[in-house]
């Protein structure tokens, strides 16, 4: 048995009896041999940790054997083709390629750098607001979030007043886009991979990219030649005249191109 | 027989007895001097063989087992943009190390209302008198950019490749998490040379966390160092870019990427 190891006192055939009159073992501070170290060399399989654990730390060996059960059934059960190396070889090949790939981005940004010397301007003046504010260009979208006030809600109730803060509407429309992006994952699920299979998630996501383009042209509306009403109305209808169109396009695409996609992959890994 | 201990193996006069070129000396002087103390071979054992574990069979790629390759090779470039990402990023970590040596974090100087503080005037001295450093700065604003567009990138990559779903979902939201970190860095770095722009940023950005429900006025503390900006707000917003962020956002990164190797690439199918 490997369970039982914790050596007890009257176990010990070779106990000393010493002058002062008690044991060796009693005289022990640092509580004696490990109690789980199995007597040879063999690791305790998760069965026997299960057996010899209760409560989580029993769940988890419960959870750990039925796993490598279920990898070894897998494997067992598996047709996969097994290959020798076929891939390029990291020298020089791989390595070459990545020194091409990084060299050239880093190139083109020290390329840009030069060229295009970055913008400076006077110092701070908490006195003076400047007539434009902007961040950088990258940020322009949430820039535009903040200037939605065209659409805060009134109550008349509060006599026509705004519901919240322009400030707070912007802050909740962060975040409900950083909150939707992350749901993604949990939203869309299956396996599909391709944008034409998916056409209403693609369509979305052409839809948020443009958003997030026209959200940056409300944030520098004064550059505009264009009425707020109208730059407002486009702000949120261009998306969803993006969406549509993409959505139609996969669609008509899926049809051709499903068949002949259908014909290679589903064939030969049929739907479960 | 003498009183010292004998060495059965002496790996110097092995040495010597070989015939080797300086270079091959130096190299196994090196090693066997290592060895003796670290015992490396060991671990060089334990990695040629995890190597060739690794690396001598493979299974056969999804792509290559369904002969998918005529039908997406031309996506591969969109596949590099998470490490063009880190390129940009180191790029900015050297240059703005760089720029570390010359600027200085303070509100300092400014008699009257607009004038010049010491940090506009660090960013002045940069650009004008620095050797270099007038690229030094472009280098760094330029990297910065190019990290963002490519982290823009990066996620239309995954979300229209479909790389997301299942097992992936945690680096999905590390990746979001990573995103608001980069466009943190991104501001708090605007808010530095404290010119008309960095302080009317800075405004909004104070303005946005006093509007938040319960906790504004704690976050404007926290993160701006009060509700009207000075120079508690400029150190803030310098720790938060020059040692928080970096800590942070490296270390995620490094996670990210490991998530990445354990699972593999997700392929398109
Ligand atoms: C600092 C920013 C980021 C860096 C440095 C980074 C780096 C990387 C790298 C090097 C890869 C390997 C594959 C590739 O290069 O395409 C990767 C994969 C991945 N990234 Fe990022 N990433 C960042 C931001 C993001 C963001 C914003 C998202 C999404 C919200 C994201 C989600 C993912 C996912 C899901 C994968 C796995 C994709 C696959 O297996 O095909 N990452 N990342």
């Amino acid at each position: 048995m490997t369970d039982d190891t914790t050596p007890t006192a009257d176990d010990r055939t070779d106990e000393q009896v010493r002058t002062d009159g008690g044991t060796d073992e009693a005289a022990r501070t640092d509580g004696g041999p490990p109690a789980t170290v199995p007597p040879d060399d063999e690791t305790p399989t998760w069965s026997e940790r299960k057996e010899r654990s209760q409560g989580l730390a029993q769940l988890t060996y419960q959870y750990f054997e039925r796993s490598r059960r279920e990898d070894e059934d897998l494997r067992t059960e598996s047709t996969y083709v097994e290959r020798d190396v076929l891939g390029f070889p990291t020298w020089p090949h791989e390595t070459i390629r990545n020194l091409a790939i990084t060299s050239f981005f880093l190139g083109i940004i020290l390329l840009v750098a030069s060229i295009l010397p970055s913008h400076f301007g006077d110092p701070a003046n908490p006195g003076s607001t400047p007539a434009i504010i902007l961040p950088d260009w990258y940020l322009y979208w949430s820039f535009g979030l903040l200037k939605l006030d065209p659409i805060n809600p009134d109550l008349a109730v509060l006599g026509g007043n705004i519901v919240m803060s322009n400030e707070l509407l912007g802050l909740i429309a962060h975040g409900a886009i950083f909150g939707v992006i992350t749901l993604v994952p949990f939203l869309n699920k299956g396996n599909a991979r391709r944008p034409v299979e998916e056409p209403g998630w693609a369509a979305l996501g052409v839809a948020g990219v443009i958003l997030a383009i026209t959200l940056a042209a409300l944030a520098i509306q004064n550059f505009f030649p264009v009425q707020l009403e109208l730059l407002f109305s486009l702000v949120f209808m261009l998306p969803v005249a993006g969406g549509v169109v993409t959505y139609a396009v996969l669609k008509t695409m899926r049809e051709g191109y499903m068949y002949d996609l259908n014909r290679r992959y589903y064939m030969l890994r049929p739907p479960k | 027989m003498s009183l010292k201990k004998q060495d059965d193996m002496d790996h110097n006069a092995w040495l010597k007895s070989q015939d080797l070129t300086a270079i091959e000396t130096v190299f196994l002087t090196t090693l066997i001097w290592l060895d003796k103390r670290l015992r490396i071979v060991d671990y060089l054992e334990l990695l040629e063989t995890m190597y060739y574990r690794a690396n001598l069979q493979m299974p056969k790629s999804h792509t290559e087992q369904y002969d998918l390759d005529n039908k997406f090779w031309y996506w591969y470039p969109l596949y590099s943009l998470g490490s063009l990402s880190i390129i940009a990023y180191l790029l900015a970590a050297v240059s703005g190390a760089m720029l570390g040596f010359y600027y200085a974090p303070s509100t300092a100087g400014a008699v009257a209302q607009g004038d010049p503080t010491a940090a506009y005037d660090s960013m002045v001295m940069i650009m004008k008198d620095v050797q270099f450093g007038f690229m030094l700065r472009s280098i760094h604003r330029w990297a910065a950019q190019f990290m963002v567009a490519a982290v823009f990138l990066h996620m239309l990559r995954v979300y229209f490749t479909g790389a997301y779903k299942e097992p992936r979902e945690v680096n999905w939201i590390l990746g979001v998490v990573l995103i608001a970190l980069t466009l943190l860095f991104g501001f708090s770095g605007y808010v530095l040379p404290w010119k008309q722009l960095s302080f009317w940023a800075a405004q909004i950005g104070v303005e946005l966390a006093l509007a938040t429900p319960l906790v504004g006025e704690w976050a404007a503390q926290l993160l701006f160092g009060g509700f009207t900006l000075g120079q508690a707000t400029l150190v803030r917003m310098y720790i938060l870019h020059v040692f928080v962020l970096p800590f942070v956002v490296t270390s995620l990164i490094a996670i990210h990427v490991g998530i990445v190797w354990v699972q593999g690439i997700a392929e398109p199918h």
